[in-house]
């Protein structure tokens, strides 16, 4: 089973956690620093699996990673999976990731973690693979979309009026704030 | 307009942009705490916030938790958002409580509600949003609350395909810590169907399932192979345009192959002649596509058809019957060993680690030797590195055991420091295993010693001196070589060790050359003396010691360095007392007398290689061997003295003095186990004499002392008649070997026993609590049933008369012949002031205490559960708790059952599983154990399985009286 999902940046930044097997708040922290550890020190073109950290599981428990331009995505697994079924998976998740939001890139994941989540959860659930056809997927997150919106348009519009008014400088603001410049995340 | 982007939160996006532009962590520090005010305050605030506030709110908090903070509120909002009837809100809710919410909330009770509320609902997204929460907190109390609902859910035909599949893995998610909840059995036959579901998802879902409850209940799920194996033989077999969407770069349901290809991993070969021809070609076909040209450049392509492969050769190595099929996987594996893809080679050394255990591909495997040698020394990766490793030593047999040891040797001088230590072991074991002349395996040893001499650990070099001891046709030659490794100008102190103490048994050898006679030997060792930790320095002094008994020509200068205020004022206590005692014993005893004491080390007896044991507890997948028993650590030793492997840190000289006991501080461990063999005077304490003289604490306190039992036994009645078998304090005794067995107002009698393996030894005690004498004290052992055959007790002789006040002990030795369920009957009468007195009690001697635990992983001990299966192996008890059921105390008990705890192994960490090996004259039993509490219901559930019938029973029984 997939233990923990983690996606962090060349920083060591954590972006993404998601842990299918209770480890308390600290410990959580903890993993995603050994991960990084472990994971940042390799060179690009090894290979993407290497035994896991003592923290989650020593010797039961490979990491399966890739790296893409800005960010790494790390699933932890234990012996029961397939390596490169995993490291497909991975594949599957980051290009449904940019279908989604389109060019997909660090930014998307800090300011929408509800939807990565959401997105993840038709993939994977309980640590085991839920859908691998990406088609299926995106049928499913543009569903609740379809949701989402027609009650938007009824209960939230007012509110985002109001605020629209209030914060009339945002757009400036945004662009003042001098983000880096990302890549995409590429393939 | 990309699929969700959409309008983001703006709030939120300032927020988040804060946090990055903060210079420092105080800085961010601040902001959040800012932030976690007004989110409190609005959440505490009269105003009711609409939805989007407080999915905003909330999205926040959990930016927040990502970046390391607690989050300690919000959770009974979040819950709130649970009820409400708009989509966003509730998926809001239910992402918050996953990430945040722990299954202990008091909360939860609140969320279960809502969960059954949107199971029922029409709507399959809300369902969805339920599952998905269950999956990711899956309490007990849920699985409780739903225990029918979700199975329901999963077989039902009115459950749309997106439901079915989330019901599924919603279920093995529950089942993994709430087994015992669920009766699947009575599902088996509609979820094993689920395998022939239209939709590939389902089906996808569905396998992981089975392959949980298969693993559980193998018998109950049987007929999902045919069923597997069709389905398989369907996907391979198509086209990759038949699935549409399931084909990912071009192969047909690669995912799905893989967890077929994992779930017939759980069954032996087919039986059936259809399915006998059936898998074969499945898995042949799978060959062939794998050696097609690639019908797209892409990675993925080649990955998604590479995942099929190896899954279908760790198949093929499961069911080992294929011979074509086996030297073929070997064949294409070896074209990925120089596949320009980092990932493939990885994995085929990794396969074919697996193959080499095959005896069918072992042959076809060492042709790829000269690779494997190669990668070793090319490879980029570490990680590479170390599958090659691993190959190499699975690879290894006596035809190319110099070569591959030697290239492992020239490997670890330049190996990488996080694989060393393995190294050195696998190094250390395959010199042993297949050296047909041991100057070769005395020469590896030393090499090691000098190669990476900070990585060989203490039972290597403990090995080789057993080894030396035992041969005596390399003593010489051994000797000689460490002679010469010494002269050295730097080298490492493992290897002062090893010299020390085969120069200390065997300098004699080669004393007759001048350029190594008595005394170069000697400077030679003190050259090194002052570099080197007291524990070397103390095994050096003992060297010395035999010298003197070996050389006596150079008494004199040994006896000056023992002498000198460096050793006899040393601040180290251990130093000082052998400097002071070698002293001694040189100066005061006569020539006879010394060479007796410092005589040659006998043999020691032949048992496993502790290194190996070290390898397996190290990287318990890293030792695979046919058909291998669950072997046991050698935890104590067996022969007389300190042996080199002993687990505690004596020096292995320190036992020169086995004859000599107010000397041996060091050597006190190797008492013990002295006992078992009969060698020396048992550690049995008599009480002191003058106790009662002086009207100190009456007899049974001073017993009581001896055994460190805090509550007395009450003591029983005088009118036990003799036709009665006491058997008050037996159930006491499962899980500890002293205390007191029998007691009334006459006499005590106490007990202290130790175990190997299939030995037992007792020594009983026998406490006169009257002031009287007993006379004509007799003691006999009987056997109820067929007991005799089956365990055989000697009592030795035990004097007649125990004067009043006074102990006497008895020495009971005893062997496990075969396994047993009664216990031995011990009688006992004598005359006491002129009248006859006669008692029976049953002696503690259980059928557990001939246990040794048993070390493993959890693969391994789920595959011998696995084949553990036929139903007289099996035995399971349901009962109610009769002590409080701390986990601590648990874990005690079993322990002192003599079961190895095994931690890691059991996915709900609440159970125990244990395994050991019963030990009898006859032949080695495995015995592995579950313990399933429910604390709720103050039960527990009870499974032994055993590789003869009738143990399990015997284990059961007795283990439920401590429980």
């Amino acid at each position: 089973m997939i233990k923990a999902i983690l996606v962090f940046n060349n920083h060591g930044k954590p972006r993404m956690s998601k842990f299918y097997q209770y480890y308390p708040e600290d410990m959580q922290q903890q993993i995603i620093r050994e991960t990084f550890h472990l994971v940042s020190k390799r060179d690009d073109n090894v290979c993407n699996f290497l035994e896991g950290g003592s923290l989650i599981g020593g010797t039961d428990c490979k990491l399966i990673y890739r790296h893409y331009a800005t960010l790494y995505f790390v699933f932890c697994v234990d012996s029961s999976e397939s390596e490169l079924g995993i490291l497909d998976l991975v594949q599957v998740f980051v290009e449904t990731l940019d279908k989604c939001f389109e060019n997909v890139c660090e930014l998307d994941l800090i300011f929408h973690v509800d939807k990565v989540h959401y997105i993840l959860a038709e993939l994977c659930m309980g640590g085991m693979v839920l859908e691998t056809n990406m088609s299926e997927i995106m049928t499913r997150v543009e569903e609740q979309n379809k949701l989402e919106k027609s009650e938007a348009g009824i209960s939230a519009a007012p509110a985002r009026a109001v605020s629209a008014v209030k914060e009339m400088n945002i757009p400036q603001k945004f662009k003042d704030m001098k983000l880096p410049d990302l890549p995409n995340l590429k393939f | 307009m990309p699929a969700v982007k959409g309008e983001g939160m703006r709030g939120l996006a300032v927020f988040i942009s804060d946090i990055r532009n903060c210079k420092s962590k105080e800085a961010e520090i601040k902001r959040i705490n800012k932030e976690l005010a007004n989110i409190r305050s609005k959440f505490k605030g009269d105003k009711t916030l609409d939805g989007y506030q407080k999915k905003k709110y909330v999205c926040k908090l959990l930016f927040i938790f990502l970046l390391g903070h607690d989050i300690d509120f919000g959770h009974m909002e979040a819950v709130n958002l649970l009820s409400s009837n708009k989509y966003t809100e509730k998926q809001i809710g239910y992402l918050f409580i996953s990430v945040l919410v722990s299954g202990t909330s008091e909360l939860m009770k609140l969320v279960i509600q809502a969960i059954k509320e949107d199971i029922k609902a029409r709507n399959p997204i809300f369902v969805c949003l339920a599952l998905q929460c269950v999956a990711n907190i899956g309490s007990r109390e849920m699985a409780e609350a739903l225990v029918t609902d979700i199975p329901k859910l999963l077989v039902s035909g009115d459950t749309i395909d997106s439901v079915k599949q989330s019901s599924a893995l919603c279920l093995l998610r529950l089942l993994r810590t709430n087994s015992d909840l669920f009766n699947m059995s009575e599902w088996a036959n509609r979820v094993i169907h689920l395998l022939n579901d239209q939709h590939m998802g389902v089906v996808t879902s569905a396998t992981s399932l089975i392959e949980n409850l298969v693993k559980k209940n193998a018998e109950d799920f049987k007929g999902c192979v045919p069923l597997a194996i069709s389905r398989l033989s369907r996907i391979v077999t198509s086209s990759y345009t038949d699935l549409q969407d399931y084909t990912y770069y071009f192969v047909p349901a690669p995912w799905l192959s893989v967890k077929l290809l994992r779930l017939l991993q759980n069954y032996p070969p087919p039986d059936d002649p259809s399915l006998r021809v059936r898998l074969p070609e499945c898995l042949e076909t799978i060959l062939n596509k794998a050696q097609e040209p690639p019908k797209s450049k892409k990675i993925q392509h080649s990955n998604a058809k590479n995942a099929v492969l190896f899954e279908a050769i760790s198949l093929i190595i499961h069911m080992d019957n294929d011979p074509n099929l086996l030297v073929r996987a070997c064949t294409q594996l070896g074209q990925f060993l120089q596949h320009r893809e980092t990932n493939l080679r990885y994995l085929a050394l990794e396969s074919m680690c697996l193959l080499a255990t095959s005896e069918f591909s072992h042959e076809a495997v060492k042709t790829h030797q000269e690779t494997v040698i190669s990668a070793l020394k090319t490879e980029r990766d570490v990680s590479v590195r170390q599958r090659a490793v691993d190959l190499l030593y699975a690879m290894c047999d006596r035809t190319n055991a110099q070569e591959i040891v030697a290239e492992m040797l020239a490997y670890l001088e330049t190996a990488d420091y996080s694989i060393r230590e393995e190294m050195v072991l696998k190094v250390a074991i395959l010199a042993e295993k297949y050296a047909v002349d041991y100057t070769w395996f005395v020469d590896t040893i030393l090499n090691l010693i000098r190669v990476a001499g900070d990585y060989v650990s203490e039972e290597v070099w403990y090995r080789v001196i057993q080894i030396v001891i035992n041969r005596d046709d390399v003593q010489g030659y051994a000797a000689k070589t460490v002679f010469e490794a010494l002269q050295a100008p730097a080298c490492h102190e493992n290897m002062v060790k090893v010299g020390g103490y085969i120069l200390g048994e065997f300098g004699n050898l080669i004393a007759g050359d001048p350029r190594s006679s008595p005394l170069v030997q000697f400077q030679l060792l003190h050259s090194k003396f002052h570099l080197c930790s007291p524990a070397t320095r103390g095994l050096l002094l003992s060297t010395y010691v035999k010298f003197i008994n070996l050389f006596p020509e150079i008494k004199p200068q040994i006896q000056e360095v023992f002498r000198s205020n460096n050793q006899v004022r040393n601040a180290d206590v251990e130093l000082q007392q052998r400097a002071i005692e070698y002293l001694q014993l040189t100066s005061v005893t006569s020539t006879d007398v010394l060479a007796t004491v410092l005589e040659e080390m006998p043999a020691f007896p032949e048992r496993e290689s502790s290194i190996l044991a070290k390898l397996k507890k190290k990287k318990p997948t890293a030792v695979k061997e046919e058909g291998e028993k669950p072997k046991t650590m050698p935890t104590a030793q067996v022969n007389s003295g300190a042996t080199p492997d002993a687990n505690v840190n004596v020096e292995p000289v320190a036992s020169l003095f086995q004859t000599d006991p107010p000397s041996q501080a060091p050597a006190a461990p190797a008492a013990t186990s002295d006992d078992l063999l009969g060698l020396s005077t048992p550690v049995a304490t008599s009480a002191p004499p003058n106790a009662l003289n002086n009207g100190g604490p009456p007899a049974s306190a001073v017993l009581l002392d001896i055994f460190g039992d805090p509550t007395p036994a009450p003591p029983t009645s005088n009118n036990v008649g003799a036709g009665v078998v006491d058997e008050e304090h037996f159930n006491k005794f499962i899980c500890k070997n002293s205390g007191v067995i029998f007691e009334n107002n006459l006499l005590q009698v106490g007990m202290k026993s130790e175990y190997r393996q299939n030995l037992a030894r007792v020594t009983l005690f026998y406490g006169n609590k009257t002031t009287t004498t007993f006379a004509a004290f007799l003691t006999e052992v009987s056997y109820p049933g067929d007991l005799k055959e089956r365990l055989s007790v000697q009592l030795k002789d035990v004097d007649p008369t125990i004067e009043g006040g006074s102990q006497k002990q008895q020495i009971l030795n005893s062997e496990c012949i075969s396994e047993f369920t009664i216990a031995p009957v011990l009688s006992f009468e004598f005359i006491n002031n002129g009248a006859p007195q006669a008692f029976r009690v049953k002696l503690p001697l259980t059928v557990n205490k001939f246990l040794t635990p048993a070390v493993m992983n959890s693969e391994d001990f789920f595959n011998r559960w696995k084949s553990l299966s036929s139903p007289g192996q099996e035995c399971q008890k349901i009962f109610k708790a009769q002590h409080p059921m701390d986990t601590e105390t648990i874990k005690l008990k079993l322990l002192g059952f003599c079961l190895g705890v095994l931690d890691g192994v059991d996915p709900n960490p609440v159970n125990f599983v244990c395994a050991s090996i019963l030990h009898t004259r006859n032949q080695q039993i495995g015995c592995l154990v579950r313990l399933e509490p429910n604390n709720q219901a103050q039960m527990y559930r009870l499974t032994a399985r055993c590789s003869k019938d009738s143990v399990s029973q015997t284990i059961c029984d007795l283990l439920e009286t401590q429980l």
